[in-house]
């Protein structure tokens, strides 16, 4: 479970990014943390990763204090968290294969048992048959699913994406929310995932937080989303 | 292992800079060896000079073995002399003979007569030579002295001359090597930026992300000074009829395996510490991870 207690984060330029953010998320839920751009989402993914730190409050995940967590111990708490990023951050010089083993890499897996779960991740997001190309090779729908391949590789029990159908076909970023739907069933990882993608978030039908100038305005289970 | 092969991978993938900073590794180790083999030149040459008749005293024609005898006696009781030789005429014209043997015209016409009878006088300390050289003179026998006062003292002079020269040099090429590895490992954090911040959000500890920068490092000295012994050591090879004859009778020739070894040993550990120093330097300088 994800707990936000009254977490404000303000920037040292003075800019209000979250302020008094009360919220709870349980396992396995599926949330679409929506809002205008700015409006706090990305920040709010950032603080579970410990990527930035808020200015009060607390935050916890599974009734730890993760602000609490000494730095050489975040490394550890971002094994439990898969992260899908804007701007997928895929390494351009690695095969789609090399960049789905980077967080097996880390945790020193032998290569033999990564061999095994690249292959069987790759297979669960249609990518088998892509595992020696590069990312330059990949279409736009590809590469999100190969970051999503790489965010769940090290099986975690929470999956943030950040906007992972941004720069998406319609179809193709149905497939990609479809893809983070299975995963959330099948595998029962809680998924957050941020978006002001009105269409998506209105044809899933999930819980729906709405940010608006960094505070809650509505949170609402099997939600929509009106942009305007 | 694994460690050991990714690196070299990395380095397959930028070699240039990678063999600057072996170059300049190599190059400061190769001038260290040669420093380190003046320095222990020198030692040979001190040591051979210092166990030379620092004295010898050559004594008029007339003068009985008797008294010559009587004369290192004395001087044995003076404390100051740790061993007295006596040189016979006959002696003399052997030595004379064995050093002009390829010269026959100076063989000619040269008897035992022509050559003064003379002792060798090894002193215990070289401060002594100036007092026994005045006791050896004040004999009315003795004709002449020879002894290379000086030359003990100008020796060591030089070697400790070479030997701060050297440490000076080396320690500032070393200097110049940390640098480059500072800047080399620097410029390969920059390049590896985006896989770090990826690393880094997958849960990568800092000590997994720095590990290989640190071998990178210690790659970088161990390759230079393994380099640098092996052009030493064929360096030395080399010249060694050169060396050997502007020595001339100091034998230095051949030098033991062993000591290559443990100057190979010596240079790896310390060049490896220079390069696992640099990453440190540049890790803390330029890995910016939260």
């Amino acid at each position: 479970m994800i707990q936000f207690e009254s977490v404000t984060k303000k920037y040292p330029n003075g800019q209000i990014a979250l302020e008094d953010i009360n919220l709870k998320i349980e396992d396995g839920e599926f949330v679409f943390v929506v809002g205008a751009s700015g409006a706090g989402k990305s920040t709010l993914l950032k603080l579970i990763t410990r990527e930035a730190r808020p200015t009060q409050g607390k935050i916890l995940i599974d009734d730890q204090d993760i602000l609490r967590i000494p730095e050489s111990k975040i490394p550890v708490l971002r094994r439990r968290i898969g992260t899908i990023f804007q701007d997928f951050k895929l390494l351009l010089n690695r095969t789609v294969f090399e960049n789905v083993a980077v967080p097996l890499e880390v945790l020193s897996q032998k290569d033999s048992h990564i061999e095994k779960e690249v292959s069987a991740v790759l297979e669960k997001v249609g990518l088998l048959e892509k595992a020696n190309s590069f990312p330059v090779q990949l279409s736009g729908g590809e590469i999100q699913r190969t970051a999503i391949a790489r965010a769940i590789v090290a099986k975690p029990v929470v999956l943030l994406a950040d906007e992972p159908t941004g720069d998406l076909d319609p179809k193709t970023a149905r497939e990609v929310v479809e893809l983070l739907e299975k995963i959330n069933k099948e595998d029962k990882t809680t998924v957050l995932m941020a978006t002001h993608n009105e269409s998506i978030v209105n044809h899933f039908k999930k819980r729906v937080v709405l940010l608006k100038k960094g505070k809650i305005e509505k949170d609402v289970k099997e939600g929509n989303y009106d942009a305007d | 292992m694994t460690q050991i092969k990714k690196t070299l991978k990395l380095l397959r993938r930028s070699p240039y800079q990678a063999l600057a900073a072996m170059i300049a590794m190599a190059f400061t180790f190769f001038i260290a060896s040669i420093f380190i083999f003046l320095a222990l030149g020198g030692q040979i040459v001190l040591k051979y000079v210092e166990e030379r008749p620092t004295i010898s005293a050559f004594f008029k024609d007339n003068t009985s073995e008797v008294r010559i005898n009587e004369i290192s006696t004395n001087l044995r009781d003076s404390g100051l002399a740790r061993d007295i030789k006596y040189v016979s005429k006959e002696e003399a014209l052997a030595i004379y003979r064995e050093r002009f043997k390829d010269d026959p015209r100076l063989l000619e016409s040269v008897t035992a007569d022509y050559l003064p009878a003379s002792i060798d006088i090894y002193v215990k300390k070289p401060q002594d030579i100036e007092e026994i050289s005045k006791l050896v003179k004040s004999q009315q026998e003795v004709t002449d002295i020879i002894y290379p006062k000086d030359v003990a003292e100008q020796l060591t002079k030089w070697t400790k001359a070479i030997r701060l020269g050297g440490i000076v040099f080396v320690a500032t090429l070393m200097a110049i090597s940390f640098l480059i590895i500072i800047m080399v490992v620097g410029m390969r954090i920059a390049l590896r930026r985006d896989e770090i911040s990826i690393m880094n959000l997958v849960g990568a500890t800092k000590w997994f992300i720095s590990r290989p920068f640190f071998i990178e490092g210690a790659l970088y000295g161990f390759v230079g000074a393994s380099i640098a012994v092996f052009i030493s050591y064929a360096f030395l090879l080399y010249y060694s009829p050169n060396i050997q004859a502007f020595l001339g009778p100091i034998q230095v020739f051949p030098i033991s395996p062993v000591f290559f070894v443990y100057l190979w040993v010596g240079e790896v550990l310390v060049a490896a510490a220079i390069g696992i120093l640099g990453a440190a330097i540049a890790l803390y300088r330029y890995l910016r991870i939260k």
